[in-house]
């Protein structure tokens, strides 16, 4: 079966591969009669090198799939490898190294050890670790950033933003595979989401970076190479090369008239994934080369 | 408002728990101290009540014995016939009785309680008031014959037929048991043995013609008064009556000396308890007010005013008084049926059916109980009061009290602390004990206020170099922990305080301790030539037999023997100080080396001389050649000359004033009849001290009262005694710590729950459930060893106070414990990861995703 997301893609694809990927993953809440699937059989692929937004109504199940493919949250069936790892069956301290070493996080709010520096939030994965960061990479990712004059400040001191793009820092910082932001921009002002979203973008195209981000907000969305959008707990549509009008168009479609789409528009759109998934590669490497 | 607080109370009550649990401890022991020691009471007074005589003829005494002598006052026994024959005399007895004597089976094994109780000898006869009945064989008759009481009996397997032995100061005798006397009151845990009375007299008081009372009964229709006044008019005033009132409340008053520390020590416990548990309610009300900001400003915004608020918080905690109070009060009582059970293993055979609960008992568990809990949430209570209607929309993170200066701490912790350190110094530049006591007991005092207040300012400097190493030692857990416990120094400071107090108690104690068991091994290195000395492990006298047993051992050279009596001088400053002397055999030299600074042992010891402390002489007016009139027991009188001064700095002690002594001939001259308290023995030329002690050990083999020891055994008898008062304090510290225990587990708890979206996001981004257990474990452990580090801190200065005024007694030696000092901070590090290992579990149990969108 396709993927929404090649994992052929002509040419970076190639050399980049894919950095997470999720087959028949499935995520039930309850049990017997009372079940909620919050993910019905999801395939997906991150392409390496790219920068992923997963849009979809409240309780579509984007931020379930990123703690599946985070390896936060535990699956009710299917697979789901980081990398070349499957990281379903993990035990929890394997889990629990693997986000350590191989994964970025960037959440909502709360991102920050009240009692650590910038820096030493920026460095704390890899301290945790024990392992020494690379000089000039962090060096690198704090000023790109900016954030060189706030390093010794506790997160108290910081505004919103800044604290946001320490965050991003420390995601960044231990060259992850694969970075999640979970609705990074939720709390933040206008101008303050667009440095942060600005960054992600940089951290995309300066600094080879994988991001995936979760978000509700068509504006963010839009600085994505590709948007994926959830319903009913499945991938029912994705778009390449994204603007903030086609997004909200898009997801008009959920709200439009009924709560959920009709049957034969989301049937549609399910048939139409896969093929759109392939017709995609065409676009897909356009952005950067 | 009220259904708001019920709420609140109900939802939170997991987290009171633990505060709940201080209170009850507290309540449950002042109420267990009190039950307990109103029933001994109640008991004693109606056993007191139904056995004393309606009036009672004995010896006068003026002196008090602060050091046993060995000496039984008595009166004529022929007193009886003279007494009997007052009009309204129903029955006069001749009473013979000896306390504190030593009975032995056929083994040598003393028949007595080993729990301090006596073992009385006394003649036997019955009237309605006896607390004892004849159950089996028959009453003793003639020398040889005795009854033995049926629960001494039954505890060391003594049976009818079996021969003891009557260690009589006199002299031993043997005596064959012939019948089992069974109280039929309560059982106060002495071991009685009865002899017929002219035996009592003979073998006893070492006369027939002495008693050591005569016992009247009334005729009918005549009062006790009436009876005592009769008596009196009769037989003068040279005895000593009492009614069966009197006798009954001096009874009492003696057996209340030894209730009265069962009940203190009860009542310390409560008081640790209560010292300790307000600090856990104070942070655990803080803790629950801070995570309820938001409730509480959503409460303001919604119209209720700050007296409103406060009063709620305030109701939650008279909630929380009164549930603990009462399940306090239920603990109280089942200590209290504990301790009855135990004094019943020790002998005092309670019912526990006559438990007495007084109406002061409830009063008191809720008095304490609400009352503590009601001043411990007041400083909280104001706090929520003064949380403003925006604090509901506000970011909870920013409304936590971190922030608010702790200046006012500042300025008030300084003000006591100087003023503590004043009393402190004042305590220690005194040049009496009686003015150095209370000046200590207020410096301690203030200065514990100082530290508590002052506390959280020394939480920064002092965990900055605790835990200064935990960032090298533990990486990024390490430095995670020492800032948490830098997060909010209120809350460390006062969890800390908790311990601070257990400890401080303990150091102050244990350099006292270490400071005086010091002091005695130098006096004893310095004084105590003899190589042994053979003595009671409680200093009691013992019989005239032994000295002679002991001069007669094979190889012993020299005796010395030492005897104490009570006596009075009256000293040229018009004082009359009433005190201990000591009397020695005239060859006190070669066992003993004492400093002198005027005169010298032959002149001291001479007859119808008298020696003394040279600060004590001089406080006095008493110079060398002073001629001091000096009333001994039992009205006799003697004008000592004082022959020498000595510079012992140190014989002031234990109630001997003013070192007082003579030579051994002088004391029997005015005090005849009393007995050794010691006896100094050096081997003779050419006998092996090792051979001596063998023999020694052995001649004293059928004397269980007495032991040989040599210098190092002498120094560890006096260790122990001092260890006893040491015993205690550990178990002051024990209860000390368990409460502390929770409150560490209390504040961590409460702390992980309140950090909860931090310690997801820690998981989430790799912190292992291993990593975070130990952060939060060296959190802990860091706030024990801050609390120990204080507490000790301030206990060595207590240490040091105390010193002082031991110096004025003449322990000037000062030693600090060092090895109790480390095994207490490394203590309390185990307590802290002990304390740190419920929360840790739970932190690391918390699924990642609920807490990072934990509210």
């Amino acid at each position: 079966m396709s993927t929404p997301v090649a994992d052929t893609a002509p040419d970076r694809a190639e050399a980049n591969g894919v950095a997470a990927r999720a087959r028949g993953l499935t995520k039930a809440y309850g049990s017997g009669e009372t079940t909620v699937l919050a993910l019905d059989s999801v395939d997906v692929d991150i392409a390496r090198g790219r920068y992923t937004a997963v849009m979809g109504p409240s309780g579509s199940g984007k931020s379930t799939l990123m703690h599946c493919l985070a390896g936060l949250d535990t699956v009710s069936a299917g697979q789901v490898w980081l990398g070349d790892t499957e990281i379903t069956g993990l035990r929890e301290r394997e889990l629990t190294r693997l986000r350590r070493d191989r994964i970025g996080f960037v959440f909502q709010s709360f991102n920050l050890i009240p009692t650590l520096s910038a820096a030493e939030n920026i460095t704390l994965p890899m301290d945790i670790a024990g392992r020494t960061p690379d000089g000039a990479w962090l060096d690198q990712v704090i000023d790109t950033l900016g954030l060189r004059d706030r390093l010794k400040h506790r997160p108290a001191q910081l505004s919103g933003g800044q604290q946001q793009r320490v965050a991003c820092a420390r995601a960044l910082a231990s060259r992850p595979e694969l970075i999640f932001a979970d609705e990074p921009t939720g709390n933040l002002d206008s101008r303050a989401s667009q440095e942060v979203l600005g960054f992600l973008r940089k951290a995309v195209d300066e600094l080879g970076q994988t991001v995936v981000m979760v978000t509700h907000d068509p504006g963010a969305a839009a600085h994505s190479d590709l948007v994926l959008f959830l319903g009913d707990g499945r991938i029912v549509d994705e778009m390449p090369e994204p603007t903030a009008e086609a997004v909200l168009e898009r997801m008009r479609l959920f709200s439009g008239g009924s709560p959920q789409p009709s049957g034969s528009d989301a049937d549609a759109i399910r048939a139409a994934a896969p093929r759109e998934g392939g017709s995609s590669d065409v676009l897909d490497p356009l952005r950067k080369d | 408002m009220l259904k708001a607080t019920l709420r609140s109370f109900l939802a939170h009550k997991g987290r009171l728990v633990l505060s709940a649990l201080a209170i009850v401890l507290s309540v449950a022991f002042v109420a267990g101290s009190l039950i307990f020691s109103d029933t001994v009471t109640r008991t004693f007074d109606r056993l007191f009540a139904s056995t004393a005589a309606d009036v009672k003829v004995g010896p006068k005494e003026a002196l008090d014995e602060a050091v046993p002598s060995g000496n039984i006052p008595t009166v004529p026994a022929d007193l009886v016939g003279r007494v009997a024959k007052i009009d309204g005399v129903a029955a006069a007895h001749v009473d013979a009785a000896v306390e504190n004597i030593t009975v032995v089976d056929d083994k040598n094994e003393p028949v007595g309680p080993t729990t301090g109780a006596p073992t009385i000898a006394t003649n036997w006869y019955v009237t309605e008031r006896s607390p004892v009945e004849l159950t089996s064989g028959h009453a003793p008759r003639g020398p040889g014959e005795a009854l033995l009481d049926a629960d001494t009996a039954d505890k060391k397997d003594v049976r009818i037929g079996d021969t003891l032995a009557v260690l009589a100061g006199p002299g031993s005798f043997r005596v064959e048991v012939v019948g089992i006397a069974t109280f039929t009151t309560t059982n106060p845990g002495a071991a009685l043995v009865f002899l017929d009375t002219p035996t009592a007299q003979k073998k006893l008081l070492g006369s027939e013609d002495a008693a050591t009372s005569i016992s009247v009964d009334a005729a009918p229709g005549v009062s006790d008064g009436q009876l005592k006044a009769r008596i009196a008019a009769e037989l003068g005033s040279a005895y000593e009556l009492k009614t069966s009132d009197e006798e009954a409340e001096s009874s009492a008053a003696q057996l209340g000396g030894f209730l009265d520390v069962i009940k203190w020590v009860m009542l310390g416990f409560a008081g640790i308890a209560v010292l300790v548990g307000v600090f856990l309610i104070v942070n655990t009300f803080s803790m629950l007010i801070a995570q309820r900001t938001r409730e509480l400003g959503l409460l303001r915004a919604l119209g209720a005013d700050r007296r409103q608020v406060r009063r709620s918080v305030l109701t939650e905690a008279l909630l929380l008084g009164l549930v603990s109070s009462t399940l306090g009060l239920a603990a109280g009582i089942g200590l209290s049926l504990a301790l009855i059970q135990l004094m019943g293993a020790l002998g005092m055979n309670l019912k526990s059916t006559e438990m007495v609960i007084g109406w002061g008992t409830p009063v008191a568990a809720y008095v304490v109980g609400v009352g503590v809990t009601f001043v411990a949430a007041y400083l909280p209570a104001r706090r929520a009061a003064r949380v403003s209607p925006m604090a509901a929309l506000a970011d909870a993170e920013k409304i936590a009290d971190l922030g608010r200066p702790l200046r006012m701490r500042a300025v008030l912790g300084s003000v006591f602390a100087a003023a503590g350190a004043a009393a402190l110094v004042g305590c220690a530049l005194a040049e009496e004990t009686g003015q150095a006591a209370p000046l200590l007991g207020l410096g301690v005092v203030l200065t514990l206020i100082a530290t508590v207040i002052a506390g959280p300012l020394l939480v920064r400097p002092l965990i900055r170099v605790l835990g200064g190493a935990f960032p090298a030692l533990f990486g990024p857990v390490g430095r995670m922990s020492q800032r948490n416990a830098l997060r909010n120094p209120r809350r460390t400071g006062a969890t800390a305080a908790a311990l601070m107090v257990g400890l401080a108690l303990v150091g102050g104690m244990s350099v006292a301790s270490a400071s005086m068991t010091k002091s005695f091994d130098q006096q004893i290195d310095r004084t105590l030539g003899a190589d042994f000395i053979v003595q009671n492990s409680n200093f009691t006298p013992f019989p005239q037999e032994i000295t002679d047993k002991v001069r007669a051992t094979d190889g012993a050279g020299l005796v010395v023997r030492q005897r104490f009596t009570p006596l009075a001088v009256r000293l040229p400053d018009g004082k009359r100080v009433e005190s201990t002397a000591a009397g020695y055999d005239p060859q006190l030299d070669d066992v003993a080396h004492v400093t002198y600074a005027e005169g010298d042992t032959a002149a001291a010891l001479a007859p119808g001389s008298i020696a003394m402390d040279r600060g004590f002489a001089e406080e006095h007016g008493v110079r060398v050649g002073a001629t001091l009139p000096v009333e001994f027991p039992a009205g006799r009188t003697a004008d000592l000359k004082v022959a020498a001064l000595t510079d012992q700095g140190g014989s002031d002690s234990l109630g001997m004033q003013g070192g007082l002594f003579f030579g051994l001939g002088t004391l029997e001259e005015y005090v005849p009849g009393g007995q050794e308290s010691a006896l100094y023995v050096n081997a003779a030329p050419g006998t092996d001290p090792g051979t001596l002690r063998d023999r020694l050990d052995q001649t004293l083999d059928p004397y269980p009262q007495v032991q040989v020891r040599d210098q190092a055994d002498y120094k560890d008898l006096v260790r122990d005694q001092i260890a006893v008062m040491l015993y205690l304090v550990y178990a002051l510290l024990g209860l000390a710590i368990i409460i502390a225990v929770l409150g560490v587990v209390n504040t961590l708890a409460l702390s992980v729950v309140e950090r909860t979206r931090e310690i997801g996001l820690l998981r989430a981004i790799g912190l292992g459930r291993r990593q975070l257990r130990r952060m939060i474990r060296l959190e802990s452990v860091v706030i024990a060893v801050f609390g120990a580090v204080l507490g000790l801190g301030l206990g060595l200065v207590w240490g040091v106070a105390i010193q002082q005024v031991l110096a004025l007694e003449g322990m000037t030696a000062f030693a600090i414990p060092w090895g109790t000092i480390v095994a207490v901070v490394v203590g309390s590090a185990v307590v802290g990861i002990v304390a740190a290992l419920l929360p840790a579990l739970r932190a690391s149990r918390m699924n990642v995703l609920a807490a990072i969108a934990h509210e």
